[in-house]
């Protein structure tokens, strides 16, 4: 089990972005079963008027989508961490040691959706759980596929998710910190 | 087995699906990313998906040569074991 401080070891994102709180277990190369908790303090529900239609505050699909995209991430970057570590263009430095560690080395950008498909939504008080499969690996890329649940109820198929990864190096920084990028 | 003219269609299917065009847009000798504005993304959906449908493993240094439909169909009908 990956908790949050070891996420934070892991990806890049930082508040508000980072949406996966918890990884259940993951088996390296092939699946990663991974959380995130779902609240009204939330930035995207800062702002709503009151009295909507209740459908109104469901959960921003895209943000699922995003959030499945870290789980697939995390399978990615803890996959692959010891082929990146061994490499000689590996960032120097205490963050860049760590197992895993993202800040020197390959971030893994969202490239594209396919056939994902939301079957209901998720409101404030749901625990995602999303479970993404590492499909075929190229250098450069990957493809993942898996379903988010809440509790038995399965919620979204994520159909195909094509990632692209580039070394940290190549992707242009704004003010210090990485915005938004899987 | 499929003729070649079957799986030709299958595999323009496939590529007008990724590329998001109709598949009759697609011509047989046009380039992938001059006519179709293909990125690098794209080519790898179109290599995943068909080594999802026809169930063979086309090795990455291929994926260059896979310009347009007919250079896609040599290759997969190399990997497939598809009589010419």
């Amino acid at each position: 089990m990956l908790e949050h401080a070891q996420i934070r070891q892991i990806l890049p994102q930082r508040h508000p972005m980072l949406l996966l709180d918890r990884v259940v277990s993951i088996e390296p190369g092939v699946s990663i079963r991974a959380i995130k908790a779902v609240s009204a303090c939330e930035p995207c529900y800062a702002g709503l008027p009151d009295g909507l239609d209740p459908d109104s505050y469901a959960y921003p699909v895209s943000l699922l989508i995003e959030s499945f995209g870290q789980a697939a991430a995390v399978l990615w970057l803890v996959s692959t961490a010891s082929q990146r570590d061994s490499r000689p263009d590996k960032g120097a430095g205490p963050a860049a040691d760590a197992p895993g560690n993202a800040a020197g080395d390959d971030i893994f950008l969202f490239g594209a959706a396919r056939d994902c498909v939301i079957e209901s939504p998720a409101y404030p008080g749901d625990v995602l759980c999303h479970t993404a499969r590492l499909g075929r690996v190229l250098d450069g890329a990957a493809l993942v596929a898996g379903e988010i649940l809440v509790g038995h109820r399965r919620i979204a198929v994520m159909g195909s998710l094509i990632a692209a990864i580039r070394p940290a190096r190549t992707i242009p920084r704004r003010g210090g910190t990485h915005h938004g990028i899987t | 087995m499929a003729s070649h003219d079957e799986h030709l269609d299958e595999l323009r299917e496939l590529a007008a699906d990724v590329l998001e065009v109709e598949p009759d847009e697609i011509q047989d000798e046009s380039d992938f990313v001059e006519t179709y504005e293909a990125d690098s993304l794209r080519a790898i959906e179109i290599l995943a998906r068909i080594e999802k449908k026809y169930k063979i493993e086309i090795p990455q240094s291929e994926l260059a040569e896979m310009r347009n439909l007919k250079a896609v169909y040599e290759i997969v009908a190399r990997h497939a074991g598809w009589p010419d």
